[in-house]
């Protein structure tokens, strides 16, 4: 038989079958307990008036009185034992098969019992018990019991009948308890369905937030609510790069179209092939940022991590930076404490020139960068701060997130493709460390690297 | 015609430029949004190309701003193509809205459709007696033959023919056919008007004196 999978099924066969274990342990039990005291009642009932019927003859008959053809005389008393409503007869044998003498309500052809007979014996209707005993050869005293059998077959049936509506009642109880107890997971299954539809928007409406189930259902809720954040996150991250990829197709599609309209000058051809340059160079760096965050993401972006001192990297990126800074009006100060660390000089020194390149750009002219390491707490920390127009407290918050810029249309004219920081975050994560930022409006900003 | 590109990515800027201009089109451009409305509200261009996302002052806020003062037909530029982006330019006041990458042509076309629709043209062709006005293919023949004008010519006739039976005067000519980088004290105006005369005879262009010119219906 194939066993359902469903686990309401399963309870129910599992319960079922004990329920029905119990109750025929309990019927079978009652049964036998009360067939065997009626049995007991009817058979000490035998035996009495086997003693009393043998008592009779011995007074009708002595044992030396050989003449006198045995008949039992019984007292009053006596006499109503085979006189009753139970039908009890006697039947008594000499020596010859035949008996010599039988009560008037005893069946007819009583056959006499062997000596080797299992005592008291069943013959159809009657029980019967028997003695061999003086004077006579055998007494037997047996009674018709179908009275008390029927008694058994209605306590049986009654048992049967019970027993079923029993387990009927706890067949439906359990149906509707196990139904109820299972109506969250129905909801939860209703639900996940709808989400794996593509409606991430869902929640599982519960209200026995104290139960199992309930506790499922809130697990379950705050992952589908970070999944749809990073579905979101990730959609959102899409419609920008695409969006960031159209402006210099934009670029690319006018310059050519204008330019192959009719017959140019030498000087308008190269001109439009500098803007399609240009153009080029943006898609290409935008690819490569691209490529090496999904790589982060992925994690799979290898990190060559040895000994270094992120005074020195800071060092080396400002010698590079600084003609920029130079040609910009602004002041570079300096307070680099040997900061030994262990990570990929490589990348760190990405996250450093990104952080100066981000100060360059949003200063104020004649503006100040500072830039410090040291080892706080045993900790190389990089501190990169500006006195820029500082990133409002609306924007603070999203200024690590991709392609968030605080100016919408500061697009990559520049060279900015909004996703320095989130690149800088992901090198420093990757390193096991924290990059944060300190900003008020007006006040520039301070960047903070710890490198854990 | 002239017309306002209001662009902050200087290679496009500088593309679209080219192209309005061989067009015959007289172009002033903007790199940011504060001197794209500032230019938008004080000169009347027959179009203006703005795109949504500017430093200083985005396209929405210039539309927005723009439409309390003047109805000039506006074509928004822009980069997002969410039904929601497009039906937020249109209800702020756009007249037509193009998604990036757009098709130069399909730039161009957009544009003679909105100035010929803010005319109240909705025909693309204008027949004055015997010379025929092609808008949308921007030529004019007479009597069947093709007659070959330069753009600024075309402009010149386009112009008038569209607000024909009306004097237009010699400032707003200027105003339309010529941008800022034209020296508008010169006679190129009374340059233009004798040559098309010469090509679609004397009486086509009407002289007022004291008040300007005029293509009668």
């Amino acid at each position: 038989m194939r066993i359902p999978k469903s686990i309401r099924w399963r309870l129910q066969l599992w319960y079922g079958a004990l329920l029905v274990a119990v109750l025929s342990g309990f019927g079978f039990t009652a049964f036998h307990f009360a067939r065997a005291r009626q049995l007991r009642r009817i058979d000490e009932g035998l035996q009495k008036r086997v003693s009393v019927l043998v008592d009779a003859l011995r007074v009708a008959r002595p044992a030396w009185r050989t003449d006198v053809r045995p008949r039992p005389i019984f007292t009053p008393t006596q006499a109503e034992l085979f006189d009753d409503e139970a039908g009890h007869y006697f039947v008594i044998w000499m020596q010859g098969p035949e008996p010599i003498l039988s009560s008037l309500v005893a069946p007819a052809g009583v056959p006499k019992p062997g000596s080797g007979d299992a005592l008291p014996r069943m013959r159809g209707d009657f029980r019967e018990t028997f003695l061999f005993a003086a004077p006579v050869n055998c007494v037997l005293v047996g009674r018709r019991i179908s009275a008390e059998q029927a008694d058994l077959r209605t306590l049986a049936a009654l048992l049967v009948t019970v027993g079923s509506a029993v387990l009927a009642a706890g067949f439906f109880g359990g149906w509707w308890f196990v139904t109820r107890a299972l109506r969250p997971i129905a909801e939860i299954s209703a639900t996940a369905e709808k989400i794996a539809a593509g409606d991430l928007s869902q929640r599982i409406g519960t209200a026995e937030t104290d139960s199992e189930l309930g506790q499922l259902a809130a697990v379950l809720n705050s992952t589908f609510t970070r999944l749809e954040t990073a579905f979101a996150q990730q959609a959102r991250f899409t419609s920008d790069a695409a969006h960031e990829l159209r402006t210099p197709v934009a670029v690319m599609l006018t310059q050519t179209q204008s330019a192959l309209a009719r017959e140019r000058t030498a000087t308008d051809y190269r001109e439009t092939l500098e803007s399609c340059q240009r153009a080029t160079q943006r898609m290409r760096r935008l690819i490569e940022s691209l490529l090496e965050l999904a790589r982060f993401d992925a994690g799979q972006e290898p990190l060559r991590r040895v000994a270094c001192d992120l005074a020195k990297i800071a060092a080396e990126c400002i010698e590079l930076i600084r003609p920029l800074v130079t040609a910009r009006g602004l002041t570079m100060h300096t307070a680099l404490s040997p900061a030994p660390s262990y990570g990929d000089a490589e990348r760190l020194a990405q996250v450093v020139t990104n952080l100066l390149a981000n100060a360059v750009a949003y200063n104020r002219t004649d503006g100040e960068i500072r830039v410090t390491t040291e080892l706080r707490g045993g900790i190389a920390t990089l501190t990169v701060a500006n006195t820029g127009p500082g990133i409002s407290a609306e924007n603070l918050p999203h200024i690590f997130e991709r392609f968030h810029r605080a100016d919408l249309a500061r697009t990559g004219s520049a060279g900015h493709s909004g996703l320095g920081l989130a690149i800088a975050e992901a090198i420093v994560h990757a390193h096991g460390g924290t990059i944060a930022v300190v900003s008020e409006e007006e006040k520039g900003a301070t960047f903070t690297v710890r490198l854990g | 015609m002239r017309i306002l590109v209001v662009e902050d990515e200087p290679d496009l800027l500088r593309g679209l430029t080219r192209s309005l201009r061989e067009e015959g089109y007289a172009v002033d451009t903007a790199a940011d949004g504060e001197d794209g409305l500032c230019k938008a509200e004080t000169v009347n261009y027959d179009a203006v190309v703005l795109d949504v996302m500017l430093p200083r002052l985005d396209g929405w806020e210039i539309l927005r701003r723009l439409r309390a003062t003047k109805k000039t037909p506006v074509l928004l530029l822009t980069a997002r193509d969410r039904s929601a982006d497009r039906v937020r330019g249109l209800d702020l006041g756009a007249d037509d809205y193009l998604v990036k990458p757009f098709d130069l042509p399909e730039l161009l076309a957009r544009l003679r459709a909105l100035i010929r629709r803010s005319a109240s043209a909705t025909r693309s062709v204008i027949e004055l007696g015997d010379v025929r006005i092609d808008l949308a293919a921007r030529t004019i023949s007479r009597n069947g033959t093709a007659i070959v004008l330069t753009a600024r010519e075309y402009v010149l006739v386009e112009y008038l023919a569209l607000h024909r039976g009306e004097v237009v005067t010699r400032t707003t000519l200027y105003e339309h056919l010529f941008d800022d980088t034209d020296d508008t004290l010169s006679n190129l105006l009374d340059v233009h008007v004798s040559n098309v005369r010469k090509k679609l005879g004397h009486a086509f262009i009407a002289t007022r004196r004291g008040h300007g010119y005029c293509i009668e219906e």
